[in-house]
């Protein structure tokens, strides 16, 4: 897990609002990164970088909201702070539905600001660790056999070996041998933990066979 | 006889007493003195002709006609006096031609001869004349410079005959009367008595000499026209009584309509410096000084704020041409109530165009001041009014601007605050924090005070503004409206605009509610699409213009008459005062404002304002 110094990333207008919010920042002891306009970050900024976004929302041209659709349209999931001058509710409440951390209006106090901050980079390092995770699961996935994903899709959806033996037209003891196996890959101990883990990586139980409907 | 003659001679005195008197009054004096004289002088002929006929020694008959050239002398020095005097025509060369021959006539009279009639008077013939009395002619051998004496009288009716030619071409009907009677009776005097005379003289005609007879004629003429002079006078003084009345009558009714009227007339002369009102009753204008004053006396009783303004209006009323004088000023009152007075005059000028008088009135207009002070306060009030709800409208983009200084004022201090608690101070780091504490706090009291200017309540201000900054204020005030908008803006300003003459807070107001309708306009337009144009240029020599135009769906045109008039309104928040107030606020400038449809889209609203006299900026 990559698990560099955070940084903050501050995009205004204003120059004056941009250099006070970024040495106030840096007074706190964070990376702060400055961008005088949406466009410029767009251009500038490492996509992926750990941190998060403090954005002031009236800007001319290309606004923060606008911004903070184009990151999520680029799967970009850096939490974002909004700053306003004045709070205006519909904005805000599009700026939450949108998935903001944070709306604070102008001026902002300091304590507000950081705390904002601090959970914003908390999300963010729990977006990255399940990120990496996943990504983990999905490298373990890749190693079983076509024959072994078989098996995990029916275990996952909570069939017996002897079930799961009648559906591939085999016996129970290979898909205990199979079940041994991938096990083994995915470094579950318990059928339990294999669920979870499944349940991570996305799969799904796969829908109840005829077989059940007859038995 | 003797009573005809004695008659004559006391006929001719009474004229003579008469031309006396009137020239004693001073009436025409030398007219009248000369013919006083020319009475006196046929008086004495007549006394001297009677005395020729009475007498019966041949001495005194040469004495006698010796003597007589004296009087005739003097008759004709008067004639010539009265016809230069009454007719006032006549050659001078004839007069003194007439004059000189008869001077030598008079002289000849006495170092030639016995007289000028008669050589040697031989003997008296006793004549029977009108068939009771016996008179003497004399008789004897003539004297041959005799000729003489009707010369002059020749050359005199030439002179008169002259004047009276003169007088005839110089047209009135009196004049040509005038010419008529006098000459002809002096002509045929002249003529008669002298003719007469030589006659008698020659022994042809056996009568008394007749030339105070012959003379009656000119005094029937003088009476006649004296009559008509007596005549004329009367009927003068009858009119004259009769336009005094008048003249009293209309001095009365213009006192009742200058008082009715609240009207005071005055006049002023310039040359001495004296200004002199024809109004008794001073307390009316709080003036109570009755006396003539002088200008710079009359300025000091006005408002000293007003006293500047008049002086100007009077020295450009100096100027050659124009000559005409208006103002309105303030007096405070004895009772310490303000009056407005206006004052209006006409200039007469010298014939080398000095200014010598100056007449006028001056009219109390306090109550219509004051009506128009009340109405101009109340439309202050509305503009106001309608300025504090556009300010409403924008207050969230001006606490935006506003609270950006304020946001960088607290993250600075805060962050100063943490860099001094951690005591890695950076003495360097600190300072630049400060510095940009005092520059923020500098820009919000900027935007404080364009807010409170335009919130302001005051009076309007005449000054010389450039429109160029009223766009640029204007647009920082409704930048953050702009920015949340969405709309971009095109900025056309004229490179060098004259000033014009205004109230930089009123036209602000103006230019606000334009650009505030145009972004509101665009409402529904197409993000993309959102751009407000705002223009000035110079319109002619002494007009500049404002345009602000949008991209929105313009103005439907049954609506293009009316967005001007109060309380119509296509928005459904809205008084609809916003445009009928700039109109009048731009009407106030003596300026126009109007509205015209974009091609393809959007509405323009443009504003022409008189640019100042001898200002640019």
């Amino acid at each position: 897990m990559n698990e560099s110094a955070p940084t903050v990333l501050v995009v205004d207008d204003d120059p004056s609002v941009l250099k006070s919010l970024a040495r106030l920042l840096r007074s706190n002891e964070m990376n702060v990164a400055t961008f005088a306009s949406p466009q410029e970050f767009l251009d500038q900024s490492e996509p992926f970088i750990h941190g998060c976004l403090v954005l002031d929302i009236a800007m001319p041209n290309f606004n923060g909201l606008e911004l903070q659709q184009e990151l999520a349209a680029r799967d970009n999931e850096l939490p974002v702070i909004f700053l306003t001058g004045h709070g205006d509710i519909p904005m805000s409440v599009q700026a939450m539905k949108q998935g903001a951390i944070d709306f604070l209006t102008k001026p902002v106090h300091d304590q507000d600001l950081i705390e904002a901050i601090h959970a914003a980079i908390e999300t963010n390092r729990m977006n990255r660790r399940a990120h990496d995770e996943l990504n983990e699961i999905r490298k373990k996935l890749s190693t079983l056999t076509p024959r072994e994903r078989e098996v995990l899709d029916h275990v996952v959806s909570g069939r017996l070996n002897k079930q799961i033996a009648a559906d591939l037209g085999t016996v129970e003891k290979t898909i205990k041998v199979h079940r041994a196996h991938l096990m083994t890959k995915l470094k579950v101990r318990s059928l339990a933990d294999l669920v979870r883990l499944a349940e991570r990586a996305g799969i799904k139980s796969i829908a109840p066979n005829r077989h059940d409907g007859q038995t | 006889m003797t009573v005809l003659w004695s008659m004559l001679a006391s006929t001719s005195l009474a004229f003579a007493l008469l031309h006396l008197f009137i020239w004693a009054k001073g009436i025409q004096p030398w007219a009248n003195l000369s013919f006083a004289t020319a009475a006196i002088a046929i008086a004495v002929i007549t006394g001297m002709e009677l005395m020729a006929m009475r007498t019966t020694s041949i001495e005194q008959m040469a004495l006698i006609l010796r003597w007589a050239h004296l009087p005739l002398l003097v008759l004709w020095l008067a004639i010539i006096c009265f016809v230069r005097c009454y007719f006032d025509a006549g050659r001078s060369w004839l007069a003194w031609l007439a004059v000189g021959l008869r001077a030598v006539a008079l002289i000849l009279s006495f170092s030639t001869g016995q007289n000028l009639f008669f050589d040697q008077i031989t003997g008296l013939k006793q004549v029977a004349v009108l068939g009771s009395e016996t008179i003497s002619i004399a008789q004897g051998s003539l004297n041959p410079w005799y000729v003489v004496g009707p010369l002059s009288t020749v050359v005199l009716a030439a002179f008169v005959l002259d004047a009276a030619f003169t007088l005839w071409r110089g047209g009135t009907d009196t004049g040509r009367r005038r010419a008529i009677v006098f000459s002809s009776s002096i002509i045929f005097f002249l003529l008669t008595g002298t003719c007469h005379s030589a006659l008698v003289n020659a022994g042809v005609i056996n009568s008394p000499y007749i030339v105070g007879l012959s003379f009656m004629p000119i005094l029937l003429a003088m009476s006649y026209e004296l009559s008509f002079d007596l005549l004329h006078s009367a009927q003068l003084s009858d009119q004259l009584q009769d336009s005094e009345a008048e003249l009293r009558l209309s001095k009365q009714r213009m006192r009742v309509a200058a008082r009715s009227g609240e009207l005071r007339m005055w006049e002023w002369d310039i040359v001495p410096d004296e200004i002199w009102s024809t109004d008794d009753d001073p307390r009316l204008y709080g003036i109570s000084e009755p006396q003539k004053i002088s200008f710079e006396h009359f300025l000091n009783i006005l408002y000293e704020e007003d006293r500047e303004q008049v002086r100007h209006s009077v020295e450009r009323s100096f100027i050659k041409g124009n000559g005409h004088y208006e103002s309105e000023f303030r007096i405070t009152m004895p009772d310490g109530q303000v009056h407005w007075f206006n004052s209006r005059g006409r200039i007469e000028f010298s014939e080398d165009d000095q200014p010598l008088r100056m007449l006028g009135v001056t009219i109390d207009i306090t109550r219509r001041k004051q009506a128009e002070l009340a109405v101009q306060q109340q439309r202050n009030e509305l503009t106001h009014l309608s300025r504090v709800t556009t300010l409403g409208e924008l207050s969230g983009s001006l606490a935006h601007e506003l609270n950006q200084p304020l946001a960088a004022i607290l993250s600075n201090a805060q962050a100063a605050q943490r860099f001094l608690a951690h005591g890695n101070t950076d003495l360097a780091e600190i300072q630049d924090i400060l510095k940009d504490i005092v520059n923020e706090d500098k820009r919000a009291v900027e935007v404080i005070q364009r807010l409170r200017l335009l919130l302001k309540k005051g009076e309007v201000q005449h000054l010389p503004v450039n429109l160029n900054k009223i766009v640029e204020e204007v647009l920082k005030i409704i930048s953050s409206d702009l920015v949340n908008h969405n709309i971009n803006v095109n900025i056309d300003l004229a490179k060098k605009l004259p000033a014009v003459i205004g109230d930089r807070v009123q036209l602000q107001q103006v230019l606000l509610n334009l650009i505030m309708n145009a972004c509101e306009a665009m409402s529904h337009t197409n993000a993309d699409r959102r751009r407000l144009f705002v223009h000035t240029e110079q319109n002619g020599i002494d007009k500049v213009q404002v345009s602000v135009g949008d991209q929105g769906p313009g103005i439907p045109s049954e609506s293009l008459g009316n967005i001007f008039e109060p309380f119509f309104t296509t928005k459904l928040q809205g008084m609809g005062l916003g445009l009928p107030i700039c109109r009048t606020i731009i009407t106030a400038h003596g300026g126009q404002l109007w509205a015209t449809n974009n091609t393809p889209r959007g509405a323009v609203f443009h504003f022409k304002l008189p640019t100042s006299p001898g200002e640019s900026a």
